[in-house]
């Protein structure tokens, strides 16, 4: 299996004031392509560090950061925006959908940004991506029209809609209520399970784990336990949840 | 580049208020920008319109006198030959007046007042005509053989005349002695600012009289253009012309006859020579007017611009706060720096582009609505504004320029605040609190 991220020997520090906080230390870690891992750790063990990291939108202060075999220290702040932009997707734990733009234009917006593609083709992956996270009845409502749970899957088709390699997503059921959470994390699985995107999520939530092929522990900025590498998507079942939600459960209304 | 406009303008609309004071602001500052403009352009207009018929052709030929050669008179001998020789040499005028120049007191049984006397024949005096608003008497009464007097409403007020009384000139004359002359007075004139103060017109035989001068002379030749922008050309053409059917001249000097006594007196030579000018040369003095006008306005406009451009430069840092996060969000999935600084940038271009036309529009019908409205003016702004009324006039060059400056300048104080968005590091701007 070839290997998406490759985090060698990376150390965070942030200063803060004359101390420095040390958020990650040492960590090492790969993850493959297809993969659909959480980190997991208590509050401030360094899991939106690690993701950012990942994500191109911070910097080490030492080691090697690679995804998908480019070495981010390697790349100017433009590849940076580039690679975000192409091979990424980010899932926000508040959403952060743009205030004035609808469902429909919020997710369409990473393709204008990258501006590949005409009005029409635009149109049909749009539509097809908001069925398919539940929303082609809601093409035009803004996002303070809408349910937290469905903000979140407005950010996931935003987050799918350049088919990135790798999506993001730093505690996206944290604002959610169980039910609706483990709706999210079924929609995600589905997706990594059909169109083989890595998915790479952190949590506090037990339950949210147990989605996942494989769990990184984090604690006080390093890794505890990396887990196993599950050969295709088998380590945790999701029967608890998909019974809340109903046969479809990433369909469900809220 | 549409979405950014969209979401610009969406932005806008979201933050009303803060969208409604600045857009006051700009729509405020752009219709006084065009009002202020405009009123200088209606005493610029008023100013030239006035000046070209009371002071000067626009063109002049004049001249000094000198029979010794310590004083000068601004008098043109050999009239006759002269006028000729103008009206051969500018075939193209429109019209060719002379008059007489003189200088005096005008004595009442009450007062004296003081200053230039301008002999005129009425009968050719369009121009005139034109500017003069008679208030008593007629203007025709400068017209004939009649030795009478035109005097501007403070003067009259003054003297405690009326039309049909007699006042006394006296004048220097050449020798240094001094002459005195009855004359009527035939007219009483609305004041005209600045220029009635200090001036009144007789008809040309009460100078011939009082300076008791050959009818062979007048004062100067002035020479009225269907154009008076072509002026300087026919100025350079009859300087030309004039040396070649010699005639002498002065040095060409821009500036009011009036000037030149001075400096006249102190050259040494004798007899006749002439001196052409321009409407620019002679109203060279009192241009001062606009001058001062112009530099309190821009000063006026330049300070509102600043105020304006800080508020734009304040909302935008507001603008840039609230949305910290959404610009990091936007940097995170992928939208490049360039991007991020339009998106701002383009708010206040939508804004200030819109309130500024919205305040042209309103300065340029606020104009029209006070020229129609003939607002009068206070006696100390008349002298100023060389009317009694005020009148703007709307240059359209003036508007396309605030439109497009307005807008360019206020973008520029949302420059820097729009660029430090750009410029935020996206992890930074994503963790910021709010
Ligand atoms: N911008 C920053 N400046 C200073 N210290 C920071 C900054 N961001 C994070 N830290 C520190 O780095 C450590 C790791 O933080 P991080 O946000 O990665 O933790 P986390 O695992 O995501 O926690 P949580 O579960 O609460 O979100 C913490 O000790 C935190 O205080
Ligand atoms: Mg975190």
């Amino acid at each position: 299996m070839s290997d998406v991220v490759v985090l060698s020997n990376v150390s965070k520090e942030y200063p803060l004031g004359k101390l420095v906080v040390p958020a990650l230390k040492e960590v090492s870690l790969s993850i493959g392509a297809g993969e659909f891992v959480s980190i997991a750790g208590p509050s401030g063990s360094g899991k939106t560090t690690l993701l950012n990291l990942v994500g191109c939108v911070d910097t080490p202060t030492s080691g090697a950061v690679i995804v998908d075999g480019l070495d981010t220290a390697r790349l100017s702040e433009r590849d940076l925006t580039r690679l975000r932009l192409e091979k990424l997707g980010f899932i926000f734990q508040s959403f952060n959908l743009i205030a004035v733009l609808d469902t429909f234009q919020n997710v369409e917006f990473p393709l204008l940004l990258q501006g590949k593609q005409s009005r029409k083709e635009r149109r049909e992956v749009v539509s097809e991506l908001l069925e398919r996270v539940g929303l082609d009845k809601h093409h035009h409502h803004r996002p303070n029209e809408l349910s937290g749970g469905q903000r979140q899957r407005v950010a996931i088709a935003r987050a799918l809609v350049t088919r990135p390699r790798i999506v993001l997503a730093d505690e996206p059921t944290a604002n959610l209520d169980t039910g609706t959470g483990g709706a999210i994390i079924d929609l995600m699985k589905s997706i990594n399970e059909t169109q083989g995107t890595t998915f790479i999520f952190s949590t506090h939530d037990a339950r949210v784990m147990k989605h996942a092929d494989r769990v990184i522990r984090l604690e006080d900025g390093r890794i505890v336990s990396s887990g196993d590498i599950a050969p295709n998507g088998a380590a945790g079942s999701r029967p608890e949840l998909s019974v809340q939600e109903g046969p479809a459960p990433y369909l469900a209304g809220e | 580049m549409g979405r950014l406009l969209l979401i610009a303008a969406r932005n806008l609309m979201q933050n009303r208020r803060r969208t409604a004071l600045l857009s006051a602001a700009i729509v405020a500052v752009t219709m006084l920008l065009v009002l202020l403009g405009s009123l200088g352009n209606g005493i610029q207009a008023t100013l030239l319109e006035a000046g070209t018929a009371m002071l000067t052709g626009h063109v002049n030929v004049g001249g000094f006198y000198k029979i010794t050669s310590g004083m000068g008179s601004p008098i043109l001998v050999e009239a006759e030959r002269t006028l000729k020789d103008v009206r051969e040499l500018v075939p193209e005028s429109a019209q060719i007046v002379d008059r007489r120049r003189g200088f005096g007191k005008i004595v009442s049984e009450s007062d004296t007042v003081q200053g230039a006397l301008t002999g005129i024949d009425a009968t050719n005096e369009d121009a005139l005509r034109g500017v003069l608003r008679i208030v008593e008497g007629s203007l025709d009464s400068l017209g004939g053989e009649d030795l009478s007097i035109l005097l501007f409403q403070k003067q009259a007020e003054r003297l405690k005349v009326s039309v049909g009384d007699d006042v006394t000139l006296s004048s220097q004359v050449v020798r240094g002695q001094t002459n005195a002359l009855k004359v009527r007075v035939g007219a009483i004139a609305k004041d005209m600012g600045l220029i009635s103060i200090m001036s009144s017109y007789v008809s040309k035989n009460v100078l011939r009289d009082l300076y008791q001068l050959d009818p062979d002379t007048t004062g100067v030749i002035m020479v009225y253009l269907d154009d008076p922008d072509q002026a300087a050309t026919v100025k350079a053409k009859l300087r030309e012309g004039l040396l070649q059917r010699n005639h002498r001249l002065m040095e060409d000097e821009p500036d009011a006859f009036y000037h030149k006594f001075q400096q006249v007196a102190g050259e040494d030579w004798t007899g006749m020579k002439l001196d052409v000018t321009t409407w620019e040369d002679e109203l060279a003095n009192v241009q001062w007017t606009m001058k001062t006008f112009d530099t309190i306005t821009s000063l006026l406009i330049g300070v509102l611009l600043v105020i304006v451009i800080i508020g734009v430069m304040n909302t935008m840092w507001i603008t840039v706060r609230d949305r910290t996060r959404e610009i990091g969000t936007l940097r995170a999935i992928g939208m490049g720096r360039l991007r991020v600084l339009v998106m701002f940038l383009l708010e206040t271009v939508i804004l200030s582009t819109v309130s500024a036309l919205l305040g042209v529009s309103l300065g340029a019908a606020i104009a029209g609505l006070l020229n129609w409205l003939q607002i009068p003016v206070s006696p100390g702004f008349q002298i100023f504004l060389m009317s009694d009324t005020l009148r703007l006039v709307v240059a359209p060059y003036s508007l396309v320029m605030a439109v497009v400056v307005v807008p360019l300048l206020t973008t520029f104080g949302a420059l820097f605040p729009a660029s430090r968005a750009a410029r935020l590091k996206p992890v930074t701007a994503m963790q910021h609190a709010g």
